[in-house]
């Protein structure tokens, strides 16, 4: 039988599981309920849609005023670099900090220490579109692998020129001038699986990554990013919030030297595959452990649709 | 050297350099696809061949290589000492 409450839940875009559904229509005070859910679920909605534009006009006024004053009253190429690269942490710690009071995000972070050291090949898990930002937020200093095309775009092409930031150009190109960064003892942050995780698909880690250490003999930091629930995934809309607040918990490893991998008069195609391996079983254990959560809390995450 | 024996060799050298079951190769096999060679193992496979035909390849010669096929005809063009296919 229709129930005016279900209908309520379906109106303001909430999917009942038929449990709850059954309870909503038997227990009518439950609805005051629902209407928080359904508030919290539609501020949240504002709050991330609200960050993403204050950076988007924030990251244009600033491409049109701080970072064009710091390359110019900087006395060279190198300082400049520096400059902007700290102008962008701040930047994007700005923004993790307005969705997090805007109620939008959680987050805990362990380990950060180890980020610091320069010259280490940071790699990281990629679930959400905020990774890269929150990563950022924390590096002073770090080199960052971004999209050609914005070297197109009228407002971003100086900064990240002036960022030193490398163009996502392909095969021996783009793993020269990663291992050369990294030779020069700046830190690089690299998602070795190309792109936010297909949810449900599993890890599909790219070689890319152990190319860059092997041609760099860097240190190779293993990050993890976990979200629960998740939020800001790959196929799925920025509005599609989930149903309470994601809690990011970023947690560092322990280094561990390129070098390792590597066995004397080996050719590296053959370590670059152990290595592959390695940062797979890194990273597949956290995949698995999520798999064991069950899909029903991955439901539940994604069941407040608007 | 015949097509036959590049084969082999090739073949040799693929599983040497890129941990493969030589089941896997045959030549009709697509080296991206199907055996999961990148741009950059490329560059390793050019140079471990280069042992074989004791000539520079020209990075051309394997511009158009795709399959197992292509890297053999590729070769025996290069042994041949005509220009690159």
């Amino acid at each position: 039988m229709a129930s005016p409450f279900g209908a309520e839940a379906s109106r303001i875009g909430i999917k009942l599981s038929p449990d709850t559904r059954s309870e909503y229509n038997e227990y009518p005070y439950y609805l005051s309920g629902l209407k928080m859910r359904s508030l919290d679920v539609a501020r949240r909605i504002f709050g991330t849609g609200l960050s993403f534009a204050l950076f988007g006009i924030g990251g244009v006024l600033l491409s049109l005023s701080l970072f064009p004053l710091l390359r110019l009253f900087s006395p060279d190429a190198a300082v400049a670099r520096r400059r902007i690269q700290r102008a962008m942490q701040l930047m994007f710690a700005l923004f993790i900090g307005t969705m997090k009071t805007l109620g939008v995000i959680t987050y805990e972070l362990h380990g950060i220490e180890k980020l610091r050291r320069p010259g280490q090949l940071i790699v990281s898990n990629h679930p959400s579109l905020i990774d890269v930002v929150f990563l950022v937020s924390l590096l002073p200093q770090v080199d960052c692998i971004v999209k050609v095309g914005l070297w197109r775009n009228p407002f971003l092409r100086w900064p990240v020129a002036w960022a030193g930031y490398i163009p996502n150009s392909h095969g021996e190109e783009l793993v020269e001038r990663c291992a050369a960064t990294l030779r020069r003892g700046n830190s690089l942050l690299v998602f070795p699986e190309g792109t936010r995780t297909t949810p449900g698909a599993g890890i599909s880690i790219k070689r890319g990554a152990a190319q860059i250490a092997l041609a760099s003999r860097a240190d190779i930091l293993p990050v993890t990013i976990r979200c629960v629930p998740p939020m800001l995934g790959k196929h799925v809309p920025w509005y599609r919030v989930p149903e309470r607040a994601g809690h990011f918990t970023i947690t560092v490893g322990e280094p561990v030297p390129a070098s390792d991998y590597c066995l004397p008069g080996e050719p590296q195609s053959v370590a670059a595959r152990r290595l592959t391996r390695w940062l797979r079983a890194c990273y597949s254990t956290e995949e698995s452990r999520r798999a064991a959560l069950g899909s029903a809390s991955a439901d539940d995450a994604l069941g407040a649709k608007v | 050297m015949t097509r036959d024996e590049i084969f082999e060799h090739l073949k040799g050298v693929l599983v040497e350099l890129f941990e493969l079951n030589p089941n896997d190769i045959g030549l009709g096999a697509n080296l991206r696809d199907d055996l999961d060679i990148d741009s950059i193992d490329a560059v390793d496979l050019v140079l471990k061949l280069k042992e074989l035909t004791g000539k520079k390849i020209q990075p051309e010669a394997f511009k158009h290589v795709r399959t197992v096929g292509d890297v053999v005809d590729a070769l025996q063009s290069v042994m041949a000492g005509g220009p690159a296919a």
